[in-house]
């Protein structure tokens, strides 16, 4: 045999037992990347700062390759749990006993089915109607309600304190308030059923809202006049982004008693009642939903 | 002859009463077919529906439209304007045959074309049904929908991107912010595309001249568009406001459509006057979005499955020759699509009938809080719809709507997901990509700096 | 990966004129006074060829009078025995003729050949050593005979990144470098030093066009 041909059979051999991998390059010494997510003053840029002034959308964060840096997919990672924990927080049993709130439960049985079946959160069970019927006071200008809607989370957090301002506001205008009740696995239609049970004229649902990321704690109010079974969306008046950082729940308390007196004295309420003269006492918000921004906050934080 | 809707498995024979009954108990599992009280009890029910359906034939599903021909302007008019040549081609065939022939090697994206016009909703997602997962995924690849605006759309190894930089009290300032930033990784090829905060005339005119400034001042070759209500985007327009894209959701059946306040007569004018007035070039000028189980969450499903309706808004929408038709796929919540499974399986499918009726096709890839998908199913639903052909997705800045709270696409997933797949934007998008900085063959120097966007 | 694997050429014709004419002779570059019989050969693998027909110089009295490679190589040749290379042997009888072509066929058929640098064979490498050159190579190389050479031919991308790693492997310096296109449109290259450098510096470059077939466009951070 030739020995170029033993020779190239060697290197065959050779090539062939190695890795397939292209021969590794040499590694430089590596620079510890900048922070991307609420950097310190010495490092933050000029578009982030900008940004910051007119959105909390998490933007100015850079990448490495095409994706997201370390404290941007934990600061990512850290509001989607908080997210996803307000929505798996089930209202305590116990709850409403504790803030002496008549205690109701709609036909759902369990956190699951609360999720997949709104039909039965909109209607009570047996026993909270049953309950309903014979200790709560009936005939009255407005029905408070606290329930858990879609966080718990919010409901037990700032729920009670804004439930009694706002009864104290509807108070101070002269309005007559039912008895206080604390609903558990509760839809907004809810109460339609709980109002049209005790003859209100009004009845005021408050209660967790759906969670956006970082935030578990915003409630939703809404108000409907004349409350009973078959009201749509279109006939109620709602409030939302009521949380320390949106709309505090004591301006809230009382942008809703406003709403529900204007719903008393013009006998309607949802897209026919009258929101003009309001705007003033309403002020931005107007019944219709309006979200101030809210401030991002830095939610990880470890100690070095 | 009546037709015989029953079948054995295991010598229990199951018998079902309509064909609208085989095509819901057919149906992939379903939260909210279990809310309207549509589903198979057991997942045997679900194949034995699945048997009958094989035997249909689409004949047979021209004559049981899921809403009756005479209470349902959407099915009189799919129906009177069907493409009677192409559905003669295929009448015949049972939908287990139908669901071979898609798949058979020869049947080629211009075959699938030239068919599209003579399939009904139904047809499409009956044979849906029948599918798994990567059967959807391969039918949908072969089918290529080129549309034009001001760019050209939906081209074979392409994957484009909705920018979509949402806020909530419509700051000009800040959405220009999410904006400048999504440019900056290459997004927003499909559309610059704003939900706004606030349904006037006068703020949609005011967000798409400043969408318009900024492309007009980059040279960015893409098109506008606020999603208001219809109406309001009408008045928009008779106000002078540059508008690329006319959005709407669309729902299956008319009862549907007139709880979102639209109607065919309404959609018909808004074609007609956005065609007078549009602001880009192109021929396709129309932008819908859909979403299985928005027909039940208005009471106007008429018994019939969340997938044959979220099909007929397909069939509505494809009268228009649109730009773009996206399902929301998540948004709508867990009681109608439960989990990440169940999100997946929904949006490879509405990426499927779509794509199979002959629309240009993306998929808002999306959960809410509440509904149990992780961040990690999302991430994989974004793959597999890019290597199915889907033609676009949204973007955001890291997927989080700060508006309408959900959690979607993110700007860094985009050009994450092409370099994966080997997809490049639209290629008029890619060449202004190029010429910025931003990406050339690789992330250029200019990449994800929003200085990059005056 | 089933890579350098050897290519044996196919020799495609063999004649012999035992006695050609005085004109022929001439014109082919052959001395009348010297040479009476031809041996003419074509071959699918040029460079082979040109080293078998060195080959041939060593092991009996024959002169290479004529060896020209075709233009574009074997895949476009003018006829299905022309391949790409026409070699002529000339001697003083038909006996030192046959001797010296028998010689040069042992040579293509076990020795000088290309080998596989992907595993489709749409690459290949030509890293032969010459150990000790004959009369022909050494007037084309301008070395003393018995000198080694490395004879380096690959595609002109291959041979262009192969030379540079075959130069720094061992102590070799360049005798002849031929940028692409040659006639066959590939690169090649003569080096020569000790026969371990040679044989180092084969090596070197036939390991490169592997790895260039492997990965032709190279991976870099922007």
């Amino acid at each position: 045999m030739s020995a170029t041909r033993e020779r190239m059979a060697a290197l065959k051999a050779r090539l062939e037992a190695s890795s397939p991998a292209p021969p590794p390059t040499p590694i430089e010494p590596v620079l510890a990347p900048p922070r991307r997510v609420f950097p310190t003053p010495k490092t933050r840029n000029r578009f982030a700062e900008n940004a910051a002034a007119h959105t909390t959308a998490l933007v100015g964060i850079g990448h490495v390759g095409t994706r997201y840096a370390t404290d941007v997919i934990l600061q990512f990672q850290a509001e989607l749990a908080v997210a996803h924990q307000a929505v798996a927080t089930e209202l305590s049993e116990s709850f409403a006993a504790q803030h002496a709130l008549l205690p109701l439960q709609s036909r759902v049985t369990s956190h699951r089915e609360f999720l997949l079946r709104p039909d039965l959160g909109r209607r009570l069970d047996e026993a909270s109607l049953a309950r309903l019927r014979s200790q709560a006071m009936k005939g009255i200008d407005v029905q408070p309600i606290l329930a858990d809607g879609l966080s718990a989370t919010a409901c037990m957090g700032s729920g009670v304190q804004l439930l009694q301002s706002f009864i104290r506001e509807c108070e101070a205008f002269g309005l007559s308030v039912g008895t206080p009740v604390c609903a558990r696995f509760a839809r907004v239609w809810l109460e339609d059923e709980i109002g049209e049970t005790v003859q209100a004229k009004v009845a005021a649902i408050l209660l967790g809202e759906r969670p956006g990321l970082g935030t578990g704690d915003g409630l939703s109010a809404y108000l409907v006049h004349a409350p009973k079974l078959g009201k749509t969306d279109g006939d109620r008046n709602m409030l939302s982004n009521i949380h320390t950082r949106g709309t505090r729940p004591e301006e809230a308390a009382k942008r809703l008693a406003v709403l529900a007196r204007a719903m008393l004295e013009q006998g309607t309420s949802g897209v026919s009642l009258d929101l003009g003269k309001l705007a003033k006492e309403l002020g931005d918000s107007g019944g219709r939903g309006y979200r101030a921004p809210q401030e991002r906050v830095r939610l990880v934080e470890v100690p070095t | 002859m009546p037709m015989r809707l029953s079948s054995t498995i295991r010598g229990i024979a199951y018998a079902f009463g309509s064909v609208a009954e085989v095509l819901a108990k057919a149906n992939a599992p379903k939260s909210g077919d279990v809310l309207a009280g549509l589903a198979a009890r057991d997942p045997v029910e679900r194949v034995a529906a699945r048997a009958v359906l094989s035997e249909l034939t689409l004949h047979d599903l021209r004559e049981s439209p899921a809403v009756p021909y005479e209470v349902d302007e959407l099915t009189r008019m799919v129906e009177d304007t069907l493409d009677e040549q192409a559905y003669r081609a295929l009448s015949h065939l049972t939908v287990g045959q139908f669901r071979e022939w898609l798949l058979e090697t020869k049947t080629t994206g211009p075959v699938l074309r030239s068919v599209a016009k003579g399939l009904t909703p139904e047809m499409a997602a009956a044979v849906c049904k029948l599918m798994s997962t990567l059967d959807l995924m391969v039918v949908s690849k072969k089918c290529e929908v080129v549309v034009r605006a001001n760019n050209t759309f939906g081209l074979a190894g392409r994957l484009s991107s909705r920018l979509q930089p949402n806020h909530p009290t419509d700051d000009i300032e800040g959405i220009l912010t999410s904006l400048r930033e999504g440019l900056s990784y290459g997004c927003g090829d499909a559309v610059l595309g704003v939900n706004p905060a606030t349904d006037t005339p006068e703020s949609t005119a005011e967000i798409l001249k400043a969408l318009t400034g900024v492309m007009e001042k980059n040279g960015i070759p893409t098109q506008q568009c606020v999603l208001s209500h219809v109406t309001v985007q009408l008045k928009a327009l008779e106000l002078g406001a540059p508008m690329g894209l006319m959005f709407q959701s669309l729902s299956g059946t008319e009862g549907g459509n007139r709880a979102f306040g639209i109607s065919l007569a309404l959609m018909d004018e808004a074609y007609d006057a956005m065609k007078a007035k549009r602001y880009a070039p192109g021929p396709n000028f129309m932008y819908f979005e859909t979403g299985q189980g928005s027909a039940l969450s208005s009471a106007a499903h008429h018994g019939a499955d969340q997938l044959t309706l979220e099909a007929r808004c397909y069939g509505f929408a494809r009268r228009y020759e649109p730009f773009l038709v996206n399902t929301v796929v998540g948004f709508i919540g867990p009681e109608y699509l439960e989990d990440g499974p169940q999100i997946t399986r929904a949006g490879l499918e509405d990426h499927f009938m779509g794509k199979l009726l002959g629309l240009s096709m993306g998929c808002d890839a999306c959960f809410t809080y509440h509904a149990r998908m992780s961040q990690d199913e999302l991430e994989g639903l974004k793959v597999l719809l890019a290597a199915a052909g889907c033609s676009y997705l949204m973007s955001l800045p890291v997927g989080d709507d700060i508006m309408l709270n959900y959690q979607s696409t993110s700007f860094h997933d985009i050009p994450s997901v092409q370099a994966l797949l080997g997809k490049r934007p639209t290629p008029e998008f890619d060449a202004w990509l190029a010429e910025r900085g931003i990406w050339d063959d690789g992330p250029g120097e200019r990449f994800g700096d929003p200085a990059v966007i005056r | 990966m089933s890579v350098l694997v050897p290519i044996v050429p196919k020799v495609l014709a063999v004649r012999r004129l035992p006695r050609a004419a005085p004109a022929l002779l001439l014109a082919y570059g052959a001395d009348p006074a010297r040479h009476v019989s031809l041996g003419i050969v074509t071959c699918d693998q040029d460079d082979p060829t040109y080293v078998a027909l060195d080959e041939a110089t060593k092991h009996a009295a024959v002169d290479v009078i004529f060896a020209r490679s075709f233009y574009a190589g074997a895949a476009h040749s003018s006829g299905r025995n022309s391949g790409e290379i026409m070699g002529i042997l000339a001697a003083e009888n038909p006996d030192e003729l046959e001797h010296g072509l028998r010689a040069m066929l042992r040579c293509l058929e076990h020795d000088a050949c290309f080998y596989s640098a992907d595993d489709a064979g749409s690459v290949t490498v030509f890293p032969h050593v010459v150990a000790s050159l004959g009369r022909y190579l050494s007037v084309k190389s301008g070395l003393p005979e018995g000198e080694a050479l490395a004879y380096l031919v690959a595609p002109p991308l291959e041979a262009t990144v192969a030379l540079d790693a075959a130069l720094k492997a061992a102590e070799v310096r360049p005798v002849m470098i031929f940028p692409p296109p040659t006639e066959t449109n590939f690169a090649a290259a003569w080096l020569t030093g000790s026969l371990n450098a040679c044989q180092a510096a084969a090596e070197a470059y036939a390991e490169t066009v592997v790895r260039v077939a492997m990965e032709p466009r190279e991976r870099w951070n922007r």
